[in-house]
């Protein structure tokens, strides 16, 4: 979206139009889902960050700031209720070493992800994405499937560019690794068969 | 899609494969609901839930305890009352 435009579409929202704020949600709504969507591997819990991401967008639409870039703003405050959510159940399960470490463990079956994605790579990418750290999945997804540059990632993430830079570094190395070692689905189901 | 001879994706088939993720989207049902929602609060339309909500919370913030504080006054001014009546303070009836 050109600068100008969405400056105009940010007046417009700031002012109540609800014909500005039907273009973001229509524009916006999909790409935020998928991200949270992959960020919580939940779809009941994407859900409700999502609905949740839309009305903090309208609660806080009389003070957005003329040049405030609705497509960082909105990623912020989806990944934001994300780390706010999982914060929450990690405490409520006390479940500290995972609190610490961050680390999820890999699923042992293919995702419905996997299974509906269109080809062999995109299914293993896909599962190993699934597989990734939190902290490193958000910034390939926001990069590498959201489009955005590594500036507007880093102010999503709250870190520097530099960091953002070296984390994206370590997160798409890591990815490679674990797609070179996520057998093929077909694979999978025939191991889960025998 | 062109992979490397041993059948490892190269970083190029990983960006790309990375871009062609599939993009979900929530139910058109879900989809209108929240809509209709967020346009009902940028119109400045209180939901009648959040309305509800809206009285609610100031009679638990400030009905409750101003009929509580009452309450506790007539009950501290009647034991007062009773009290100087049993040691003759309010002279006799």
């Amino acid at each position: 979206m050109a600068p100008d435009d969405e400056q105009v579409l940010v007046a417009r929202l700031s002012a109540g139009d609800t014909g500005a704020f039907d273009e973001v949600y229509d524009a916006y709504r999909p790409r935020l889902f998928a991200f949270l969507l992959r960020m919580t591997r939940n779809r009941a819990l994407a859900e409700d960050l999502l609905d949740e991401t839309w009305l903090r967008l309208v609660r806080h639409a009389t003070r957005l700031l003329p040049d405030t870039r609705l497509g960082p703003w909105l990623f912020t405050v989806a990944r934001n209720l994300y780390w706010s959510h999982r914060r929450d159940a990690l405490l409520e399960e006390s479940f500290v070493p995972e609190l610490l470490t961050l680390w999820p463990s890999p699923a042992p079956w293919p995702s419905p992800f996997d299974l509906a994605a269109a080809g062999e790579l995109e299914r293993r990418v896909e599962r190993a994405l699934s597989t990734l750290s939190p902290q490193y999945r958000e910034v390939v997804l926001l990069v590498g499937h959201q489009g955005l540059t590594p500036a507007d990632a880093a102010v999503v993430c709250g870190v520097s560019p530099e960091a953002l830079r070296q984390r994206l570094s370590r997160a798409r190395a890591t990815l490679a690794e674990k797609v070179r070692h996520t057998p093929a689905v077909a694979a999978l189901k025939k191991g889960f068969a025998t | 899609m062109s992979v490397d001879r041993d059948d490892q994706p190269g970083d190029e088939d990983l960006l790309s494969s990375l871009a062609r993720l599939r993009i979900c989207d929530i139910s058109q049902r879900r989809s209108r609901q929240l809509r209709r929602r967020c346009h009902a609060m940028l119109q400045g339309e209180p939901p009648m839930d959040r309305w509800s909500l809206g009285v609610d919370g100031a009679f638990r913030r400030e009905i409750v305890p101003a009929l509580g504080g009452v309450w506790c006054l007539a009950y501290l001014a009647e034991i007062v009352r009773c009290t100087a009546a049993i040691y003759g303070y309010l002279g006799n009836p």
